[in-house]
């Protein structure tokens, strides 16, 4: 069924696709964060974004005397760093930060709330500091009634990051070429509606969620770029992009009020570690009872690590659409020794294209299609259709299995989604 | 006023030229089927060769009715299968056939599978012209081409036909539903079972597995069963379905079911070994095919294929008095990296959307009778206001 709504979201996500490829924006690491061994955050308000219109009050947790922002500012620290954390309130209410999963927090300052100290109401300070002893995917948040500030955004990620680069612990089961945040949260809005019309403890036994977010946006806005100028609260985005063969690490935390099932297109992904401890008989034995999924929950408050990759091993046709100089596929093309692409299975090198596709009058395109089944290749589509894949990359959804979250309020898609990108490995990576 | 005569020619004129365009040619049921001939997705017909490890499939995706335990009708959209149906049939014999759930899809590891799937349109919605597609929900290493995600690649409008092709590479329990706008064609019922089973089937690895049926390659015999049953959790929010067939815009975000089901029916529909009566609004086409009634003989190994395609809610699903066995998940066996078997005995698993589970009975020394799969969150026990009902079966365990 069409909707209005449909149009405007893809008209949003042709934007940031337009930024995302067009290449306005600098290079941003996949997983933005602020690094160090001391941070300064401030708990301040502002307004929020939904893809479909909305604009909610939120509070976050700013960086120094930046912008409110949800989620925080990611904490990426090095492992065995004593790392402190200075909260300034610019709220009105006092509120505070606890660490699950950080042992021999120490808090001063402020005065003793029931689960941490707290910063007193409109200028009061608090500070926290612990020694980050164990690598992994960590999440922060308010512990001063949390019901209702973690619901309005005073939330965030820490990342503690072992001695070896390009793992996610000290084994080689977690090495990765790609990392990603996925900070999977939900959202009731007339929450956000009472306290912005001045009852800071609203009841929050009755809640409802009809947004929920990936990073704090909603699709397709998850999509746009990292800092987009228009989410100045919502700095984070959510395009995980990859070469065959590459490994995504996928750091998804559970922040919500609910479990969201995370189904991941394409392929399984091998989940190795949860609550950043890897899923190990013994030390040595990296992540070897991980299991591998295609859907999996991430339940709140806890983390789940997990590795995701794509080979096109076993499709019976060779995807990377090789033929021969005069289009022979199949034995002819091998025998005129049409090279691999950089990681392609021999076994179906050459192979040709299974079925023949529809003509098109009798198909409806997505804007993700190139056109082409072929990776790295582009085919010709009627105007006006296409558009948002100009290298011929693969596209594979993520996205909460239950289905409803992936919807803005009534308007679908929307919600908890957003698009792996797989291009042809001479692609470079817009957002690696 | 009564159309002028000037009316009818240039009607006739644009009809005409509408017949003779060759983009119209080409549109229509069309099976992509090596070695079928005549297009109907099987090899019956004199001439035809079956090429060896192949398999083919024809889907119709349109609408229908279904009802519920307590005897509500619901308006819904589906699959059923057209495999076998002569091309020029197909329309007439897929419009309002959909089912629930869907045809379940069993092929063998490694074959060429060609599942082509026809759009015979929604009857009950003709102000509406959605495509259809099929996800292969779980199948490892896909190709978004054949991925059925609408955003991605392509769906199918109605009046055409679409083949997908998959080695179907991997052994294991998954599911196929239509994934175009997802969250309104999965709640009207777009979903189905699918399953892979593993080459070792046959085969004796050196254990005790009489039946040679297992559910993965497990090279010890470990995932040995001797029968097989779907537990797909379904459940229907009937405020969505009765605004849906009343052409109203429908609610997304305060969607809310309230019809707890398994494989299509809530309790006590789900022990009905027969197919539901057929509702008389799709023209009496049988909809609710799939039992759950679950029946072994003590000693045998009962695989449970458990998977949900809930749109809404996660859902615990408990069987009282046998203990459960996992031994798959996600379609994956449950085996550390070095080879450890790390399947495990429990009392309830927890799916939310999306997710599978193998399990196993074994009934060796179960005492013969009637025990009782269900959901643990009591509250799904009911057909909308009716007791006694919604997700439940019952296993019968005889001598």
């Amino acid at each position: 069924m069409k909707r209005t709504g449909m149009k405007r979201s893809l008209l949003t996500a042709l934007a940031a696709a337009v930024f995302l490829l067009c290449g306005t924006m600098p290079a941003i690491a996949a997983i933005n964060g602020i690094t160090g061994t001391t941070f300064n955050l401030t708990a301040k308000s502002g307004y929020i974004s939904t893809a479909e219109g909305g604009s909610y009050l939120a509070w976050g947790y700013a960086n120094g005397n930046g912008l409110m922002q949800f989620p925080g500012p990611t904490l990426i620290v090095n492992q065995g760093a004593v790392v402190t954390v200075n909260l300034t309130n610019a709220l009105a209410v006092p509120v505070s930060i606890v660490f699950p999963g950080q042992t021999g927090v120490i808090a001063s300052g402020g005065s003793q709330g029931m689960l941490t100290r707290e910063a007193a109401a409109a200028g009061g300070t608090v500070s926290y500091t612990f020694t980050a002893s164990r690598p992994g995917t960590y999440t922060y948040y308010s512990g001063t009634q949390p019901d209702v500030q973690v619901e309005m955004g005073l939330a965030g990620a820490l990342i503690v990051r072992p001695g070896t680069p390009g793992q996610a612990y000290d084994h080689a089961d977690s090495a990765f070429d790609h990392e990603y945040l996925f900070f999977l949260s939900d959202m009731d809005p007339n929450i956000h509606d009472a306290v912005a019309a001045g009852n800071l403890t609203p009841d929050t036994t009755s809640h409802f969620a009809v947004y929920w977010l990936i990073n704090g946006r909603t699709a397709p806005d998850t999509m746009a770029a990292a800092g987009a100028a228009w989410l100045p609260h919502q700095p984070y985005n959510i395009m995980p992009m990859m070469h065959p063969g590459e490994r995504i690490l996928i750091r998804m935390i559970g922040a919500g009020r609910d479990a969201h099932p995370f189904h991941t297109h394409g392929n399984h992904h091998r989940i190795i570690a949860r609550d950043g401890r890897m899923l190990s008989s013994a030390p040595a034995n990296g992540a070897d009872l991980g299991e591998q999924a295609f859907t999996t929950s991430a339940v709140p408050g806890s983390t789940v690590d997990a590795i995701y990759t794509w080979t096109g091993d076993k499709m019976g046709w060779d995807f990377y659409g090789h033929a021969g100089p005069g289009g022979e596929t199949g034995q002819a093309c091998v025998d005129a020794g049409v090279a691999l692409a950089a990681g392609e299975s021999l076994a179906d090198h050459c192979k040709p294209f299974p079925v023949t596709l529809p003509s098109q009058e009798t198909l409806t395109f997505g804007q993700f299609y190139s056109g082409s089944p072929f990776l790295g290749a582009m085919g010709t589509l009627p105007p006006g259709e296409g558009g948002f894949n100009p290298n011929g990359g693969f596209l594979f959804m993520w996205h909460s299995h239950n289905e409803k979250e992936i919807v803005n309020f009534d308007i679908f898609p929307g919600g908890l989604l957003t698009m792996l990108l797989i291009e042809h490995p001479s692609v470079p990576l817009m957002n690696p | 006023m009564r159309p002028s005569r000037s009316f009818w020619i240039g009607l006739s004129i644009i009809l005409a030229a509408c017949l003779l365009s060759p983009s119209w040619t080409v549109a229509g049921v069309n099976v992509q089927c090596p070695g079928d001939n005549d297009g109907d997705a099987q090899w019956a017909t004199a001439g035809e060769t079956q090429p060896g490890n192949t398999q083919c499939m024809h889907l119709a995706a349109g609408d229908g009715f279904v009802t519920m335990a307590d005897g509500h009708l619901q308006y819904m959209f589906g699959f059923s299968d057209v495999t076998g149906v002569a091309p020029a049939d197909v329309m007439n014999t897929g419009m309002l056939a959909a089912q629930f759930p869907g045809p379940t899809i069993k092929v063998k590891e490694g074959t060429n599978f060609y599942l082509t799937l026809t759009n015979v349109g929604m009857v009950m919605r003709p102000d509406l012209f959605d495509p259809h597609t099929v996800h292969f929900h779980g199948f490892p290493n896909a190709a978004s081409i054949f991925d059925g995600e609408p955003m991605a690649s392509i769906s199918i409008n109605m009046g055409s036909s679409l083949t997908y092709y998959y080695t179907a590479p991997d052994p294991g329990t998954y599911m196929y539903h239509c994934h175009v706008e997802a969250t309104e064609h999965m709640q009207m019922g777009m979903l189905a079972n699918l399953w892979v089973t593993p080459l070792q089937d046959g085969t004796d690895p050196g254990t005790n597995c009489a039946s040679q049926k297992f559910v993965y390659n497990d090279g010890d015999g470990s995932t040995c069963y001797d029968v097989d049953f779907p537990v797909q959790i379904h459940a229907f929010d009937s405020n969505f379905h009765d605004l849906h067939v009343a052409v109203q815009p429908l609610p997304f975000a305060l969607m809310k079911d309230n019809y707890p089901m398994l494989n299509g029916r809530g309790y006590p529909d789900t022990v009905n070994t027969a197919a539901l009566p057929a509702p008389g609004e799709n023209g009496g086409k049988d909809s609710q095919i799939v039992s759950s009634l679950i029946t072994a003989t003590v000693g045998q190994k009962v695989l449970l294929r458990v998977s949900s395609l809930s749109t809404v809610d996660y859902y615990t699903l408990t069987v009282l008095g046998i203990p459960m066995k996992v031994v798959g998940k996600d379609a994956k066996m449950l085996r550390s990296s070095t080879g450890t078997n790390l399947s495990y005995l429990t009392n309830s698993v927890t799916l939310g959307g999306g997710e599978t589970y193998d399990v196993i009975l074994d009934t060796a020394g179960v005492t013969p009778g009637t025990y009782f799969l269900y959901a643990t969150d009591l509250n799904n026990l009911s057909n909308d206001s009716q007791d006694y009902g919604g997700m439940m079966t019952e296993i019968v365990i005889s001598l």
